[in-house]
C-alpha cells in the first residue's frame, strides 16, 4: 500500500498518531494554517483544529488550503477524540466507500462533525491519492466512468440550452464565446457556426456588443451583480441580462447572459399605454364636458332672450347673437360626441357582412359636397362576416372615411376593399391618394382631440372614436402612409369572442 | 296667473335670464343665491313653486326641497340641473321628487316654460300643449285595434332616425296601457295577458298623436290613474343603479325594464297621473339633434 499523508493542522494527539501509523498513514503535523503552505509532502486528508478556524468562512479556508497543498480535500473537526477510534474502524474494514463516492472528499465540514462523513473524507481521498500513485486498473476504471458521465453531462446541457425559449451566452474573462445556444444565436441574428472561442466583439451585433462591454467593467470595477437592457434588433425587442459568473471562491470567470424576445409583450404594453390615456383623456374630458354645460346653457338662454326681444331692430345685433346661438350650439355638439366617446354603450352584437357595413357607411357620406369629384372603387371579398354592433362598426368605418376624404381635399380616389387574413379575421382597408400623414404626427393621429385640420374643420375625435371602438370590440386599427398612398387597416373578428 | 316662483341658484347669471324669461311669461320670481337665503325668503313669504338647482355649495336642491316640504307644503317644488339626471334618479326615489329640468344647450325655453306651468296649474292632460300642431286622436276598444293604430301613428311621422325605435316605444307603451293600466293584468305575470279583449268603456285609451317643426308627439291616456311616481321612480332608479356585478339591478326584473327603455329612448318621456283618475304618458321627440343631450325628469302626480 502506498503512503498516504495525513495532515494535521493544530492537532496534537498522540494516540491518533500511533493508530495512524500503524494502519499506514503517515501523520503530518503543523501548528497553524499559514503553516500548511510550507508542507511538501503530497497530502491526501487535512483535519484542522476548530479553533483555527475561528469566524474566517469556511469557503476562504477552503481555498486557501486547496491553493497551499493542490490536494482535494479539507476536512474540519472539533471532537477528534470522539471519533479517531470509530475512523480508524472504519478504515480497516473498508465499509466506507460504498457510502460515499469520491466528490466527497471535495466536501467541507464544519463543527460537530458526522462520524462517518469524516472516514468517508479519509477513505475516499486516501483512494484518490492512491490512484495519483500509479493504480492504474483504478484510475483507468475511474477516467471511463467519468467520462461517461461527462458524456451525459454534454448531452444533458446541450438538451437544456436548446430547449429553453431563452437566449443563453457564456464569455469568459477576456471576452471569447465559452458558450451560446440557437436561440441566442437566431435572436442576435448571427450567421456563422463556429463561434465557440471567437471574440464576441467579432460576432455580436453592435448594440448588444457596447452593452456587454459596458456590463463587463460594471462588474469588474463595482462588483455589480448583474445588468439589464432592452435591446431593439430588426423589429424585436429583447431583454437581455447579463450575470457575473464566479468560481467557488466568487472570484469572476466569465459573464452570462440571458436574452428573452420580449417583442409581444412591448406591443402589448404600447398598447395598454394608449388605452389607459384614452381612459384617463375620457374620464377628464367627461368632467369638462359635464362643466359646460352650465355657461353654455346660459349663453343660449341669453342669446334666445335676446334674438325675442322685439325692439332690437339693428341688422348688426342680430347677426351677431345669432352668430352666438350657432356657436353655442356648435359647442354643444362637441359636448355630446365627447360624451359620447367617454360613456359606456351597451351594444348589441351580431354577425354582419362587412361589404354591407362599408356601403351603409357611404350612403351616410356619399351625399355630402366633398365626396363630388372623389371616385369611389370598392374590391369586396364575398361573404366575409364581422360580428359585433352594426352602428359602431359604421362609426369607425365613417370616421377613417371622412378622415381619407378631407385629407384628399375633396379630390382622389377612394379604395374599400374587404379579404379574410390568415387567421380566419376580416381585414378592411380604406386607401386614400391624398395628402398622407406627416411622419412627425403619425405617434398622434388616435389621441382625442389631435387634428391636422384648420380651426372650425373637425374636432380631432373622429380617429380616436374610431381606435377606442375599434379595440373595444377586439380587432386592430393601423395605417401605412406617404403621399398620395395611405392606407387605414382595421381587423375585425369574423366570430364571437370567448368570453362575450 | 300671477303665481309667485322663488329660483335659487349659485350661477347669477343663470338666475337673471331664468328670472327675466319667468316674469316675461308672467310669474312673480324672487332669486335667492343658496339654500339658507332660500329657506329665509320661503319663511317671510308664500311662494307657489320653488325652483332650485341641485348642485350649490353648501346645502344641495334635494335638502332644500326636503325642507321646504317639511316647512311650507303648499309650496310646489322642482329641481334644475345641468348634469345628468340619470345620475340623481337615486335621489329623485329618495326624496320623492318627479320633476327635475334639465339645463340644455340650446337652452329650451319652450319646455320649462311648460313644465313650470304645468307644476303650478295641475292642468296637464292633453298633447295639445305640447305640440303647435294639429292633433290626431283615437281611441282602443279592443287589443284588435293596437297594431293598426300604431301603423297609422308611425305613417303621419316624419322620417327621422328615431322612427324605428319611437314604433317599438308605442308598442310597449299602449300595450301596458291596456293590459296593465286599464284592466290591471300583473305586470310580471305577462305570458298570463289574454292575446285578445273587448275593452269596456272604462277600460278604452285615448291616444293623441301629431307633429310639428320641431318633433314629433304621442300621448297614450287610461281612464284609471293608477300609476304611481313612487312605483316609475322604483323602476328608473332600478335600472340606473348598478349592482356588484356591475350591470343595473333591475336587469332581470320581470318588468319596469319597458319604462326605462322607453325614457332612455324617447327624447321627452312624461308622465302625467290624477291618482284614481287617468294615466298620460307624453312622448316627445325632437327632430335630428335638437336638445341632444340630457333628458328632464318629468313626473306630475296629484
Amino acid at each position: 500500500m502506498a503512503i498516504a499523508n495525513v495532515l494535521l493542522v493544530g492537532i496534537t494527539l498522540p494516540e491518533f498518531n500511533s493508530q495512524c501509523a500503524s494502519h499506514g498513514y503517515v501523520p503530518l503535523m503543523v501548528d497553524d494554517i499559514p503553516a500548511m503552505l510550507n508542507v511538501e509532502a503530497p497530502i491526501s486528508v487535512v483535519l484542522i483544529a476548530q479553533d483555527l478556524i475561528g469566524d474566517a468562512l469556511p469557503a476562504d479556508m477552503e481555498r486557501l488550503y486547496f491553493l497551499a497543498s493542490g490536494a482535494p480535500i479539507a476536512a474540519f473537526l472539533t471532537d477528534l477524540e470522539h471519533i479517531s477510534e470509530g475512523l480508524m474502524r472504519a478504515l480497516d474494514e473498508g465499509t466506507l466507500d460504498r457510502v460515499y463516492g469520491y466528490e466527497v472528499g471535495l466536501g467541507l465540514a464544519v463543527g460537530s462533525i458526522d462520524r462517518m462523513y469524516l472516514t468517508a473524507c479519509l477513505d475516499t481521498s486516501v483512494r484518490a491519492y492512491q490512484k495519483n500513485s500509479g493504480e492504474n486498473e483504478i484510475l483507468h476504471r475511474e477516467i471511463n466512468l467519468r467520462n461517461k458521465v461527462l458524456d451525459h453531462e454534454r448531452e444533458l446541457n446541450a438538451n437544456i440550452t436548446g430547449s429553453i425559449t431563452s437566449g443563453l451566452v457564456i464569455i469568459d474573462l477576456v471576452g471569447n464565446i465559452f458558450l451560446i445556444n440557437e436561440f441566442a444565436r437566431k435572436h442576435l441574428r448571427i450567421e456563422a457556426t463556429d463561434i465557440m472561442g471567437v471574440p464576441f466583439r467579432q460576432v455580436f451585433p453592435e448594440k448588444v456588443c457596447r452593452f456587454m462591454d459596458n456590463s463587463l467593467k460594471k462588474m469588474n470595477a463595482q462588483w455589480r451583480r448583474h445588468e439589464m437592457k432592452k435591446i431593439t434588433i430588426e423589429e424585436a425587442v429583447l431583454e437581455i441580462a447579463a450575470y457575473r459568473m464566479n468560481d467557488y471562491g466568487k472570484q469572476p470567470t466569465g459573464m452570462l447572459m440571458i436574452i428573452n424576445d420580449i417583442t409581444d409583450q412591448e406591443n402589448t404594453t404600447a398598447q395598454l399605454f394608449r388605452s389607459e390615456k384614452l381612459a384617463t383623456v375620457g374620464t377628464m374630458l367627461s368632467g369638462i364636458a359635464h362643466e359646460l354645460r352650465n355657461p353654455l346653457s346660459i349663453i343660449s338662454a341669453r342669446s334666445q332672450m335676446a334674438l325675442k326681444k322685439e325692439d332690437w331692430d339693428k341688422p348688426w345685433a342680430i347677426k351677431n347673437f345669432e352668430s352666438i346661438d350657432a356657436q353655442v350650439n356648435r359647442c354643444a355638439s362637441i359636448i355630446n360626441s365627447l360624451l359620447d366617446f367617454t360613456r359606456y354603450k351597451a351594444t348589441k352584437p351580431g354577425q354582419h357582412k362587412v361589404g354591407e357595413i362599408l356601403d351603409e357607411t357611404l350612403t351616410y357620406v356619399e351625399y355630402q359636397n366633398i365626396f363630388d369629384s372623389i371616385t369611389v372603387e370598392k374590391t369586396y371579398e364575398e361573404g366575409l362576416l364581422v360580428y359585433g354592433d352594426r352602428s359602431r362598426f359604421v362609426q369607425i368605418f365613417l370616421n377613417i372615411i371622412l378622415n381619407a376624404a378631407d385629407a384628399m381635399s375633396g379630390k382622389g380616389v377612394l379604395t374599400l376593399s374587404t379579404k379574410s387574413d390568415e387567421h380566419g379575421q376580416v381585414l378592411v382597408e380604406v386607401h386614400d391618394t391624398g395628402s398622407g400623414i406627416d411622419a412627425t404626427v403619425k405617434d398622434r393621429i388616435f389621441d382625442p382631440f389631435f387634428t391636422t385640420k384648420e380651426p372650425g374643420k373637425g374636432t380631432g375625435l373622429g380617429l380616436a372614436v374610431a381606435y377606442k371602438i375599434v379595440q373595444e370590440s377586439g380587432g386592430e386599427l393601423w395605417f401605412t402612409s406617404e403621399p398620395h398612398n395611405t392606407t387605414f387597416f382595421v381587423r375585425l373578428s369574423s366570430g364571437k369572442r370567448k368570453g362575450l | 296667473m300671477n303665481e309667485k316662483i322663488l329660483l335659487v341658484d349659485d350661477e347669477i347669471d343663470f338666475l337673471d335670464v331664468l328670472s327675466e324669461f319667468l316674469m316675461d311669461e308672467g310669474y312673480h320670481v324672487s332669486c335667492a343665491r343658496d339654500g339658507n337665503e332660500a329657506l329665509d325668503k320661503l319663511s317671510k313669504e308664500k311662494f307657489d313653486l320653488l325652483l332650485s338647482d341641485i348642485n350649490m355649495p353648501g346645502m344641495k336642491g334635494f335638502e332644500l326641497i326636503k325642507e321646504s316640504g317639511r316647512l311650507y307644503p303648499a309650496t310646489k317644488t322642482a329641481l334644475i340641473t345641468a348634469y345628468d339626471v340619470r345620475d340623481y334618479l337615486y335621489m329623485a326615489k329618495h326624496y320623492g321628487i318627479g320633476n327635475i329640468i334639465t339645463k340644455t344647450t340650446p337652452f329650451n325655453f319652450e319646455e320649462v316654460r311648460l313644465l313650470v306651468k304645468n307644476i303650478l296649474t295641475e292642468d296637464v292632460f292633453g298633447l295639445d300643449r305640447y305640440m303647435h300642431g294639429e292633433i290626431h286622436s283615437a281611441k282602443i276598444r279592443s287589443t284588435n285595434e293596437i297594431e293598426g293604430i300604431i301603423q297609422k301613428i308611425v305613417a303621419d311621422m316624419p322620417d327621422t332616425r328615431h322612427k324605428r325605435k319611437f314604433r317599438q316605444v308605442l308598442n310597449e307603451i299602449i300595450i301596458n296601457a291596456v293590459y296593465y293600466g286599464a284592466r290591471q293584468e300583473r305586470g310580471d305575470r305577462k305570458e298570463l295577458w289574454p292575446q285578445v279583449v273587448e275593452l269596456t268603456p272604462s277600460e278604452e285609451i285615448l291616444i293623441q298623436w301629431g307633429t310639428d317643426e320641431e318633433k314629433t308627439g304621442v300621448a297614450v291616456r287610461d281612464q284609471k290613474g293608477i300609476l304611481t311616481k313612487e312605483e316609475v321612480l322604483y323602476w328608473l332608479e332600478r335600472n340606473t343603479t348598478k349592482g356588484d356585478n356591475g350591470v343595473s339591478i333591475g336587469l332581470l326584473d320581470e318588468h319596469g325594464k319597458g319604462l326605462f327603455i322607453s325614457r332612455e329612448t324617447i327624447d321627452r318621456f312624461i308622465m302625467n297621473v290624477k291618482k284614481g283618475s287617468k294615466t298620460e304618458i307624453v312622448m316627445l321627440n325632437y327632430n335630428e339633434g335638437l336638445y341632444d343631450g340630457y333628458r328632464p325628469l318629468w313626473i306630475h302626480e296629484f
